[in-house]
């Protein structure tokens, strides 16, 4: 049962809700920083990690922080969290800090974090709660990554920094080129949504109904009544 | 509303709540803050590092205001490293959208003698959005033409009396501010530095 808890956390938090390319959650710094691979991924772990220690505490606090003050609360708790990732990462990772420039303080009003923490962390235990930030932040660091490494191998001719090849097109690394790929994203992700929730409907209704033609034999069938 | 009514109140629950989690959240900020300060010398040291892939030893040179400024842009730091070459920050102006780039520039200097630009690491931009454009080979270019920099030539977008072209296309502005950052360099080295003459 629990088992099961988590797995359906973690297929929401990484696929059917992704906050990147489902839920089109943290849109500004997912155009912003996807111009190479290597600000995906550095993106989407500090994301990651705040979403974790926000969501655990937030969980912690739920029963003490009133109804009225919830929001300035958890802003408060997550502008915390994201001054840490700061101050660790300008002493540790000082490139990576550069690179992610004011998007990183600016995940304090990342829709992501605060959306988990209002409509999950808010109303679920610590475990859950956890749980759910570590699989959404690998949800949207998957994501991010994904774009940049196509806008990246695309629009600069390298990945992770190292140099492909000559070619490139520039408009892959302008704004244009960021709504461009991740609208292109958003809708193969989808699509292939669709077409796995049909399956699994049809499965669901084939399995609850087991007389029911299915349209494939429906065919067969009327051939045979000829 | 009374004293006590006051005290008994959401309201009251509510500033107490919000107060308790500024404070402890403002407590383990400034202990963070004093482990994890970074100095200016460990900015420096980072960015030494950067380019030459290990620490080096550094003094740091005392630039004039009058001379800091020349026609391409500011100087903003300059070391002298402990193997005899120099280390220029330098701000390049007139890019793209009236931005600039900031470059790390490494000068090798052999005793007091000019020989050419050593390294070229980006230090920052103000409203460039083509940086990523700008490749390593398009940065190399500086440091592959030390026999006309000993001759006077500085960078530009087109070749001319004087300049060599260094351009990257579709960014043609923002390669001004680039090429303007090592040559401020290279006008400092030439006409401002002293030890250089």
């Amino acid at each position: 049962m629990k088992g099961n808890k988590f797995k359906g956390i973690a297929v929401d938090g990484l696929l059917r809700n992704n906050p990147t390319l489902r839920l089109v959650l943290g849109t500004c710094p997912t155009l912003a920083l996807s111009t190479t691979a290597m600000n995906g991924i550095g993106m989407g772990l500090a994301v990651t990690f705040i979403l974790i220690c926000s969501n655990t505490l937030i969980s912690l606090l739920r029963k003490v922080i009133p109804n009225a003050v919830r929001i300035p609360s958890f802003v408060l708790i997550i502008a915390t969290f994201v001054t840490v990732v700061r101050m660790v990462m300008e002493k540790f990772i000082p490139d990576l800090y550069d690179s992610l420039g004011v998007y990183l303080p600016l995940i304090v009003v990342n829709c992501v974090i605060l959306g988990r923490a209002e409509a999950f962390a808010s109303k679920n235990p610590v475990l859950d709660s956890a749980a759910d930030g570590l699989f959404t932040g690998l949800g949207f660091t998957w994501a991010l990554t994904l774009l940049g490494v196509i806008r990246e191998v695309l629009g600069s001719g390298s990945i992770f920094g190292v140099e492909l090849w000559s070619f490139r097109i520039e408009f892959f690394t302008s704004a244009a080129g960021a709504f461009f790929t991740y609208g292109v994203m958003i809708a193969l992700f989808n699509a292939l949504f669709a077409k796995i929730d049909n399956v699994k409907k049809r499965k669901e209704f084939y399995a609850a109904y087991p007389d029911a033609i299915q349209p494939e034999k429906l065919e067969t069938k009327t051939e045979e009544v000829k | 509303m009374t004293v006590k009514q006051f005290f008994k109140s959401s309201a009251f629950k509510c500033i107490l709540v919000l107060t308790c989690i500024a404070l402890i959240a403002g407590g383990v900020l400034a202990i963070l803050n004093d482990v994890l300060y970074v100095s200016d010398e460990e900015r420096t040291q980072q960015a030494i590092k950067k380019i030459y892939g290990q620490a080096v030893e550094y003094q740091e040179m005392t630039v004039s205001e009058e001379k800091a400024v020349n026609e391409y842009g500011t100087i903003d730091k300059v070391y002298k490293l402990s193997d005899g070459n120099y280390l220029f920050k330098s701000t390049g102006t007139e890019g793209y959208k009236g931005g600039t780039v900031t470059l790390w520039i490494v000068a090798d200097f052999e005793g007091d003698t000019f020989k050419g630009l050593d390294k070229v690491k980006v230090a920052g931009n103000e409203k460039q959005t083509l940086m990523s454009s700008f490749k390593s080979s398009f940065t190399d270019f500086y440091t592959n033409n030390d026999d006309l920099l000993l001759e006077g030539y500085y960078f530009d977008k087109v070749a001319s009396e004087g300049n060599i072209q260094n351009v990257t296309s579709g960014a043609t502005r923002s390669s001004n501010a680039f090429n303007r950052a090592v040559n401020c360099t290279l006008y400092f080295i030439r006409n401002d530095m002293e030890v250089a003459r």
